[in-house]
């Protein structure tokens, strides 16, 4: 193959515009030809508007690869992550967005004291109080009772009432009914108009803390749980009632608006086939649930299951029997279907007893944590158990109903409702806030996970709501906006789509990508590089030219 | 919440009116086939008042499945797990008129309260993920493309008032694929209130159960409303099996089926051929003997209490010539007008009968006729088959006859097919006996629903009326559709199942019809195995690197002679891939160097 051919082939268009080049190089060729075979040839020199086309085509290709490519593989893998409000959610979460403060409304009603000397002990109650109040979230406020001498039901805003009384001492006891606290005041006790302070205030200042003590240490439970950096958390509660607070807050369900209530009537023989639970609740059962109504909402199923063995089958139950009683793989405890948490009651008929090691006797039920609780009775000779039977098991259900819900233990019935709304919203409010956190620090964690708009909708709504929630403690407002929050909260959390994309191992990428992009991307960056020298030996050489 | 309580008030006054009216009852019927087989039918039926239901108070009537109920609003509700295939030709009618059986694997229907059809797919979804739940069944694989809506081929079995039935809507779900198992039965059992503990449910076992050569279970769930009585709700659970009684008196411990040896096999001794080493079996028929603990491996365990004393739990339809004996304690009642004889079963001790080899040979030579009641012909034959061959088309034939030699017999044929399997409506013919008769005077009525890719199935609901004594071939042919490479199952070049076609016959409309005519019945065919064109499931990789090749190819030797200077063989200039040579070349021989260097400084 003559040199000569090739190098037209490669220059022909060039040759045939530029004449004059092309013969002077061919003419230096025939002068060499003699001393070609000894040492190579070389080649032509290039000439310059060769060397700009071929940057141009390098730079092209690159141009395509840059600015139409990459956008493009861009936009086709990313992952969609909507934004966030990071910050904000680290800040519900660790509590710098809102310090629950929860406003305690306590009426004075004093019937036979005169307007000023009332307003006058208020005043001074009211500094003796706040002086007193080492735990920020709870604020007493105390105000004359609107309704000072009726006897009709207080406002719902007013979690309790003082009814002052002339008597011979300073005694005070809280009303097992109502939300009442009684107080005698002795003669002369009544603070003067510019007193500064008073015996019997001092009294009631610290009557009332007493009153709402269990209150106090359930919040400042809930608030040392959280990981909420609150710098008012710690009150000197002791080991034993911190660890006493600590079981009964886990014996206590999930907190929702709606409990099913199943009642289950298990015998391990064929009879008793029916019972007449309907009216042992309606008697027993019903006027708990009344009360509970403006909290939760309750509904009922019952069921009669018969050949039912226990899953323990020893006569006396010992302690660590009781946790394996309930034979789950066997009895059609299924919760409900709707989403609302079941509490379970159980009515076992055997002749199963309790074994109480220390004293003599035995006991018939126990709480079951989270779940329900189960009352052992004897078997009958009939096959109906009728109401008078059910009496006490319905009885015991409705108080570990109580229990189960997280009712504190002190005070008369309504006061222990309001307290335990107050302590619901805490709970709910406290565990939005943590799902929040969690959700932020996921989403930092896990810079693969995909978010998509529904997760930010979900924590734009948990976070209005929270709002809410924070400026109506208190109430059942505060309580259904936590809820609402929670649910909210607890939905973006758990949203399906995010973790579809998590397990796709960086190896599947390679496999996916390096068949198209080694042999591509080889040439492309060759080029790139041998154009780079191409063009600095180009300066270098003018530089030595110059 | 008051409210709801203020109701309960006086249904706790009634409640012991109440109580005695939800009842219990359960049978078990037992009847001896041709070729040594025995049909067992369980039948349990709980009732509730639906004051009683509403009120979700559950005393008979499962907890689980009647939450499920009210959660969805399902007014009716029919759910079957079957097995197998009846063999129509031996052992006859089917059991209750074939009401209670389904199509192979699962099959669901449902009347639910809904306005809309959204609402209504709304429950159907929420219906099917809870019952699949409680049933450990894959019901959740019940999507919009394997529901149907039958126009004809169901009504309701129960008792709703006008008002009802208008806001009530139909849908129908099968499962072809799904595998019936021992996990489908324990929740079965468990919602019975004797829960296999007693009475005749304590010889249901799955070893048993799902070894039978034919075998269905069924819930039935439906209002019912007794003339001058309160409504109640019945929830009936039906268990049919066919056991082959040779295989099931095979002992545990010897389970594999092994050749007996030569003295163990019964021989027709008639055959001119018979002699030590020539043996032709006897017909099956000859001497069964069998014994309800043999059959089932284990003996009813007295009779469950909750029943009504009258009601006896054990029938077995025998001539009253067949010799049985059973366990003391209980006692026998013959039925003077059929071949059928019922025991009562005492509360506490074990059952069980032994039906003894009866001899053909003697004094008092048995036959056949003495041994078993002959089958019921069945109303209808049918079967169901591919024909065509290849990837791209096939077609369906259904073979329909009409064995009556002188009835005619109405019915509604349904078939629903997956969207990949696309009908030509135009091929659809039926020819009798192989002449081709016009398509009018054997199909009635056509509905046709036709399928949308990836939405919905092809529902297709003839009516045909087949003359005395004839044959029907209904044949149509389809098209295959090919799949997204993620829409295969798993094992794809096993097949894709196709469900049962469901045949519903009329009740006869002339006044003087037998009773089995009188009723309506049911049938399905088995279900077919389509076969579609699978891909080679590891094609996306190759197609990657396949087409990856190609492109690196042709963008290589492109981008190559645009930016490659070309120049002269000899003009070469030593460089590039040449120099890297050099290089390495360079590097050995100094590497070389210095180990000499090293070498000769030790010497």
């Amino acid at each position: 193959m003559s040199s000569s051919v090739s190098a037209a082939q490669d220059d022909n268009i060039s040759s045939e515009s530029k004449p004059a080049a092309a013969i002077d190089s061919d003419s230096s060729e025939t002068n060499d030809e003699a001393s070609s075979l000894l040492t190579p040839k070389q080649p032509p020199p290039e000439k310059p508007e060769d060397i700009r086309r071929r940057s141009y085509i390098v730079a092209s290709f690159w141009f395509i690869v840059l600015f139409l490519g990459l956008p493009i593989w861009w936009k086709t893998t990313t992952i969609y992550r909507a934004d966030l409000p990071l910050s904000q959610m680290m800040d519900w979460a660790d509590g710098r967005a809102c310090s629950p403060v929860f406003p305690i409304k306590i009426a004075i009603d004093a019937p036979n004291l005169q307007k000023e000397e009332t307003d006058n002990l208020l005043r001074i109650t009211q500094q003796a109080l706040d002086s007193a109040n080492d735990f920020k979230g709870h604020h007493l406020q105390l105000e004359t009772s609107p309704l000072a001498g009726k006897r009709s039901t207080p406002d719902s805003d007013i979690a309790l009432t003082i009814r002052l009384t002339p008597g011979d001492a300073a005694t005070s006891s809280l009303h097992s009914q109502e939300p009442i606290l009684e107080v005698t005041y002795p003669p002369n006790s009544i603070p003067a108009s510019d007193a500064a302070s008073s015996g019997f205030a001092t009294y009631l200042a610290a009557q009332l803390r007493l009153a709402f003590s269990e209150e106090r240490n359930v919040m400042s439970y809930l608030l040392a749980k959280s990981s909420m950096p609150f710098e008012q958390r710690p009150l000197e509660t002791s080991q034993d009632s911190s660890d006493s607070l600590a079981k009964r807050m886990t014996r206590s369900l999930k907190y929702s608006q709606t409990y099913h209530l199943t009642f289950s009537l298990f015998t391990s023989g064929p009879s008793p086939s029916s019972w007449d639970i309907e009216s042992a609740i309606d008697e027993y059962m019903q006027p708990i649930l009344d009360l509970l109504g403006p909290i939760h909402n309750f509904t009922i199923d019952t069921q009669v299951q018969l050949y039912a063995t226990p899953g323990v089958q020893s006569q006396v139950l010992s302690k660590e029997d009781l946790s394996s009683f309930i034979n789950a793989a066997e009895w059609p405890l299924s919760p409900s279907i709707g989403g609302a948490p079941t509490v379970n009651f159980v009515v076992f008929i055997g002749n199963q007893t309790i074994g109480t090691a220390s004293e003599i006797g035995t006991s018939q039920s126990w709480l079951i944590p989270q779940w329900g609780s189960v009352y052992l009775l004897p078997p009958s000779s009939t096959n109906h158990v009728p109401s008078e039977v059910l009496k006490q098991p319905v009885l015991t259900f409705a108080s570990h109903l109580l229990s189960l819900l997280g009712t504190p233990q002190s005070g008369s019935l309504p006061m222990r409702l309001s307290t335990l709304t107050r302590i619901r919203s805490a709970d709910v409010l406290l565990r939005a806030s943590s799902s929040l956190g969690s959700l932020a620090r996921l989403s930092l964690a896990l810079p693969s996970i995909s978010i998509p708009s529904s997760v930010a909708d979900g924590v734009a709504k948990s976070m209005y709501h929270l709002q809410l929630a924070c400026s109506n403690l208190g109430g059942t407002d505060g309580l259904e906006h936590a809820r609402i929050a929670d649910v909210e909260a607890e939905r973006a959390f758990f949203e399906k789509s995010m973790v579809g994309q998590l397990y796709f191992p960086d190896e599947h990428k390679i496999a996916v990508y390096l068949p198209l992009l080694g042999p591509v991307g080889v040439p492309l960056v060759i080029g790139l590089l041998n154009q780079i020298k191409a063009w600095k030996a180009a300066r270098a050489g003018k530089m030595k030219v110059a | 919440m008051r409210h709801f309580f203020s109701y309960l008030i006086p249904f706790s006054i009634l409640f012991w009116t109440v109580a005695l009216a939800s009842d219990y009852y359960e049978q078990l019927i037992l009847k001896p086939l041709p070729q040594s087989t025995v049909l067992a039918s369980f039948n349990f039926r709980s009732n509730t008042t639906l004051s009683q239901f509403e009120a979700r108070n559950f005393q008979y009537f499962p907890r689980s499945l009647g939450q499920i109920l009210q959660h969805v609003g399902t007014r009716e509700l029919h759910l079957r797990f079957s097995l197998g295939r009846w063999d129509a030709e031996s052992w006859g009618a089917r059991p209750w008129d074939g009401t209670k059986e389904g199509g192979t694997g699962v099959e669901l229907w449902a009347w639910l309260e809904a306005d809309s059809d959204e609402e209504a797919s709304r429950k159907w979804l929420s219906l099917t993920n809870a019952l699949s739940g409680l049933f450990c069944a894959s019901l959740n694989f019940i999507d919009e493309t394997r529901t149907t809506r039958p126009v004809m081929s169901f009504q309701p079995e129960g008792d709703h008032s006008n008002t009802t039935l208008a806001n009530m809507q139909l849908l129908h779900g099968v499962l072809p694929r799904e595998v019936v198992c021992t996990e489908n039965l324990t929740p079965f059992l468990k919602l019975l209130p004797c829960k296999g503990k007693a009475g005749i449910s304590t010889l249901l076992d799955g070893h048993k159960l799902f070894d039978a050569s034919w075998q269905s279970m069924a819930i039935d769930i439906r209002p019912l409303c007794p003339e001058g009585q309160e409504c109640v709700l019945q929830i009936e659970q039906t268990i049919d099996m066919v056991l082959d009684i040779e295989r099931s008196k095979r002992p545990r411990d010897n389970p594999i089926p092994r050749p007996l040896p030569g003295h163990e096999l019964k021989c027709n001794t008639s055959k001119p051929y018979h002699s030590s080493d020539t043996c032709f079996p006897t017909d099956y028929a000859e001497g069964q003997e069998w014994a309800l603990d043999q059959v089932f491996g284990k003996t009813i365990k007295g009779a469950c209490p909750l029943t009504d004393p009258e009601v006896p739990p054990v029938c077995i339809q025998v001539p009253h010539t067949r010799d049985i004996y059973i366990t003391a304690g209980a006692s026998e009642i013959k039925d003077a007008n059929k071949p059928s004889r019922c025991y009562q079963v005492p509360l506490e001790s074990d059952f069980s009968m032994i039906l003894p080899h009866m001899s053909r040979e003697g004094e008092h030579p048995k036959t056949d006729a003495d041994e078993i009641v002959k089958p019921e012909t069945p109303l209808l034959y049918a079967e169901r088959s591919f024909t065509g061959h290849g990837y791209e088309r096939g077609g369906v034939r259904t073979i329909l006859t009409n064995p009556s030699p002188d009835t005619e017999v109405e019915f509604f044929y349904m078939e629903s097919l997956p969207w990949f399997m696309k009908i030509y409506l135009h091929t659809l013919t039926a020819h009798v006996n192989g002449v081709a008769g016009s398509k009018n005077d054997i199909i009635e009525e056509i509905y046709y629903r036709p399928a949308l890719d990836r939405v919905r199935g092809t529902q297709l609901e003839l009516r045909m009326r087949i003359p005395p004594a004839s044959t029907v071939f209904l044949t149509y042919d389809f098209e295959k559709s090919i799949l997204r490479y993620t829409e295969y199952p798993p094992d794809a070049n096993r097949g894709f199942d196709v469900a049962a076609a469901i045949i519903t016959i009329l009740p006869s409309t002339s006044p003087d019809a037998p009773l089995a005519r009188q009723k309506t019945s049911n049938l399905r065919t088995t279900s077919l195995l389509l076969s579609l064109p699978t891909p080679d499931f590891s094609m996306p990789y190759n197609v990657i690197i396949f087409t990856s090749t190609v492109i690196a190819l042709a963008f290589g030797g492109l981008y190559n002679i645009l930016i490659r200077r070309f120049v002269g063989a000899n003009e070469v200039v030593d460089s590039g891939v040449g120099g890297l040579k050099n290089k390495i070349i360079e590097a050995v021989a100094k590497l070389i160097g210095n180990s000499k260097g090293a070498k000769g400084k030790v010497d």
